[in-house]
């Protein structure tokens, strides 16, 4: 039904040419969906919505509107997780919001890519049914037909808060010892959008491209440091990590801290993180 | 007596100045603190902290202007806020926050300069030394989630 109303809409948005492309879901041949770039009216038909739409497309929004030059619009299929990601981009200037058609979705979760019958952890507890920020809203929920469950919590997420520091460094180094390097976390975040990034540059002079196990914990440290306060919690990076590393464990920890430090979360509203502005009132570090 | 390697990173307006006027006036400070010059606070980025660690730092100390005193105006502030969540992040990766600490040095405190480090000094040699390069402790790490591999590939 989404779907069907989802096309409607996108075929009027590039017959009247309000916008040059419409950046969706489409069916992918596992069965899953991938991203699609539509740019004429008579492709929407492959456009589609369903519980496999898990990709975070704020991603592409600001490279499509790069190659579009100094005008035009670019539509986008956001779900509600999604919306928190503009708001993130658009408080920092990375998009201009007015070039932006946003598709908001109204979305009761997505399922786990090896098991269909689960709906992802970040959606189990979600509460945000609605988007944030839509343009047009496309709010026909389709019926969950998969039982939300539990978390699948692996037995060390309950072990890891009693474990010492040096078992939890040992424990992250284990982990991060099977980071290929494939940067496949940074390219699939909506926020993690440096023209070069930091850890790839040969010049770099406190970070590396090589794969030792200690320039992999800086990657990730690093990586999560500089997601802090602006990191929304879709993680697609973990959900897209050949080697299965818990990486959002590190950025819910980083969220959390910055709610308590300062109030703040990131995403809500379309302003920038509490650790690029100054000090003020009771904020104070030391 | 463990002797353990501090850094500690020194903005050049205020607390290198503060380190200087302790020498000077002869205020006694631990030799483990190895000064390195940095032009603002702010300039200390997390990497560049966690590279001290990967270099076998025991404890890394950043001192800065007081708020309100910097010379560019806002780069304490930036330090002020991110400190604190680095230390947030390291404790979870396994680093004790208490080896990172932030305080305010101005040129002309070379009392306090001494009595900071001197303080920091003895935290550090009270924990030890950093356990950040470990190997091989035991823990059960959890091994590659087969069924991902095995439904990626599919």
């Amino acid at each position: 039904m989404q779907t069907k109303l989802l096309q409607e809409h996108a075929q009027m948005l590039l017959d009247t040419a309000q916008v040059e492309c419409v950046i969706g879901y489409s069916l992918s041949p596992r069965g899953l969906t991938r991203p699609m770039f539509i740019y004429r009216g008579e492709d929407v038909e492959q456009l589609v919505w369903n519980q496999h739409s898990s990709h975070n497309l704020a991603k592409y929004l600001r490279e499509k509107i790069v190659d579009l030059g100094d005008t035009g619009k670019v539509a986008v299929v956001l779900k509600p997780c999604d919306t928190k990601s503009l708001n993130v981009l658009v408080a920092e200037h990375k998009i201009d919001r007015l070039r932006v058609h946003v598709i908001g979705m109204a979305c009761s979760g997505v399922v786990k890519d090896n098991n269909q019958e689960r709906l992802q952890d970040r959606c189990v507890e979600c509460e945000m049914k609605q988007p944030l920020v839509y343009d047009y809203l496309i709010a026909a929920e389709h019926t969950p037909e998969v039982s939300p469950g539990e978390f699948d919590q692996d037995s060390w997420q309950t072990e890891f808060e009693d474990y010492s520091s040096e078992q939890k460094a040992e424990f992250w180094l284990a982990h991060f010892d099977r980071c290929l390097r494939c940067y496949a976390c940074r390219q699939v975040c909506p926020v993690c959008d440096c023209p070069t990034c930091l850890f790839e540059r040969d010049d770099s002079l406190w970070v590396g491209p090589g794969s030792s196990i200690q320039e992999k914990r800086m990657f990730h440290l690093g990586r999560a440091y500089h997601l802090a306060g602006r990191c929304t919690g879709c993680n697609e990076c973990e959900r897209v990590c050949p080697v299965n590393i818990p990486i959002s464990k590190i950025n819910q920890k980083l969220a959390q801290v910055i709610e308590g430090e300062f109030g703040f979360r990131a995403g809500i509203e379309a302003v920038p993180s509490p650790l690029l502005t100054v000090v003020s009132g009771k904020e104070y570090g030391g | 007596m463990f002797e353990p390697k501090i850094i500690a990173f020194l903005c050049t307006w205020c607390s290198y100045t503060g380190a200087d006027l302790a020498g000077t006036s002869r205020k006694s400070s631990p030799w483990n603190i190895r000064a390195i010059r940095t032009p603002c606070s702010g300039r200390v980025s997390p990497e560049i902290i966690i590279k001290a660690f990967d270099e076998g730092a025991d404890g890394v100390i950043v001192l800065g202007c007081h708020i309100g005193e910097c010379h560019y105006d806002s780069g304490n502030h930036r330090t002020a806020k991110r400190i604190p969540v680095l230390k947030s992040l390291m404790e979870l990766v396994g680093l004790e926050p208490e080896r990172i600490r932030l305080d305010w040095v101005s040129a002309s405190e070379g009392d306090k300069f001494s009595k900071v480090v001197t303080e920091f000094n003895e935290t550090i040699q009270a924990l030890g030394p950093a356990k950040w390069l470990t190997k091989g402790v035991g823990v059960d790490v959890p091994v590659l989630d087969e069924t991902k591999v095995l439904q990626r590939e599919g």
